[in-house]
């Protein structure tokens, strides 16, 4: 009988390899050897915050409706990382913050995320979890009209919207973008991804989402492990010129390697 | 030790291990395992489903006991539909395959849902409006590529003239699948990455930062 499915051979050395290039990566950032571009979607969230602070208006954070047991579960953490990181920043320069939550799934962990960050602020009085971090619905359109409903109402100075999104995402950029609020948009849904480039003041496209939680941190070591991201990345760039070229001389070695 | 950050990274590890394991090997008492672990991953999410509810419950029932706002009224709308909805599917022994039970969802439920589907076109509309603007040479050739693709998807204008749908093939062909090939790839990687980063307890931010 054989040990490994059919098919997932080769998937399985690559997941070792990102696994093994992962812990590299960390090592060489402990260090302090890595330094990484800016993403001025992610540096401009202090600002936002300070906005909302200046002109006394709320400031929103929705991590998505993705929840951990589905396909979206990384795009979902990547959000709640910088829930956390927003969180913190508002409890510390007393900006009042909303997250209207849609998975219940997500719900208590987003409550712990927030209520983690005003205690670490030594600010947990100031937090209101049943008004701050409403659970609206679990249905799409109807916790999209109540983010919408609460937008228009409170006139949000900033919404930053980073996770799993889907047909919501150009109403909330254009609901957020008509009241006035600068926003910040990151989604690895390749559909949304448009929708957010139009209205959002910044966009985080594709994989800079999942650098986020560890770009926030500032840690060397989290920051270390976006490296591995980009050694992966070139070694994909090398893999599809090559494959490119072998095919076009009728030889599918590559090809006939990553079906194993 | 912290035993609120550390047990919670020690389950996320030794599911997750098992999670990629039962993806790629064919131990039998892997997949039964992870059938388990999967089972109680629903049980779980029935039981936040409770917690949904009853936070929707404390949340509305304060906020129309208080009456401090003008829609306290949609508050107590909101949970007479819910209770309605409850005792409706409970109270026909059918759950949601009672007809009573359908009538409500495909009668109230389901026109608000499209309603609120269809309102997307607007929306489109409005931030099409707002980005196609041939303000510079970038957004030209954006605005330019947009017309064409929308002369390409009309079906008056392929019936007339069929270049209009190879233009429009061609763009999304040769320009739009190498671009979104390429922001695919990355996505891949770096949902990869976060996995892995998760796994061994890098990723703390859905913890907290503790």
């Amino acid at each position: 009988m054989a040990i490994f499915t059919e098919g997932r051979i080769v998937p399985l050395i690559a997941f070792v390899l990102a696994w093994v290039a992962t812990y590299l990566a960390i090592q060489i950032g402990k260090e302090g050897k890595i330094r990484i571009r800016r993403l001025p979607g992610l540096d401009a969230i202090e600002e936002v915050v300070g906005r909302a602070v200046e002109t006394g208006r709320p400031i929103f954070d929705i991590p998505g409706r993705g929840s951990f047991t589905d396909l979206y579960a990384t795009q979902t953490i990547a959000g709640l990382s910088v829930l956390s990181y927003v969180a913190t920043l508002c409890a510390r320069l007393g900006a009042k913050l909303y997250v209207p939550m849609s998975r219940v799934d997500v719900l208590p962990v987003a409550i712990e995320i927030v209520r983690d960050a005003y205690r670490a602020e030594g600010k947990l009085d100031e937090l209101d979890v049943e008004t701050q971090i409403p659970y609206l619905s679990g249905t799409q359109f109807a916790w999209a009209s109540g983010v919408i409903g609460m937008a228009s109402r409170m006139k949000p100075a900033a919404n930053i919207m980073i996770g799993p999104f889907w047909a919501e995402s150009m109403m909330f950029a254009e609901t957020f973008h008509r009241v006035g609020a600068m926003q910040v948009g990151g989604t690895a849904r390749m559909y949304q991804i448009p929708f957010f480039a139009a209205l959002c003041d910044y966009v985080l496209i594709g994989e800079e989402m999942f650098a986020a939680g560890a770009y926030v941190s500032g840690d060397p070591n989290q920051i270390g492990s976006i490296a591995s991201q980009d050694w992966y990345k070139i070694v994909a760039i090398i893999l599809s010129v090559l494959g490119m070229l072998l095919a076009t001389a009728n030889i599918t070695v590559i090809s006939d390697l990553l079906k194993l | 030790m912290d035993y609120k950050r550390d047990i919670p990274l020690v389950i996320t590890f030794i599911v997750g291990v098992i999670a990629v394991m039962d993806y790629y090997t064919t131990f039998s008492a892997v997949k039964e395992t992870f059938t388990i672990i999967k089972n109680w991953g629903v049980v779980l999410q029935a039981f936040a489903l409770g917690l949904g509810a009853a936070n929707l419950f404390r949340v509305h029932g304060k906020r129309i006991s208080d009456r401090k706002t003008s829609e306290w009224y949609f508050s107590a709308w909101l949970l007479f539909m819910l209770i309605v909805f409850v005792v409706v599917g409970l109270g026909t022994g059918q759950f949601e395959a009672s007809s009573q039970y359908k009538w409500i969802y495909n009668a109230i439920f389901l026109p608000l849902g499209a309603t609120m589907y269809s309102s997307l076109a607007f929306y489109m509309a409005i931030g099409a409006y707002k980005i196609l603007r041939a303000r510079n040479i970038d957004s030209f050739l954006l605005f330019a590529t947009a017309i064409l693709v929308i002369l390409g998807n009309t079906p008056i204008f392929p019936a007339t003239f069929p270049a209009f749908f190879y233009t429009r093939e061609w763009i999304f062909t040769a320009i739009v699948g190498g671009a979104y090939r390429g922001i695919r790839i990355g996505i891949g990687i770096g949902a990869v990455v976060i996995g892995i980063k998760t796994l061994i307890g890098m990723e703390t931010g859905y913890l907290g930062r503790r």
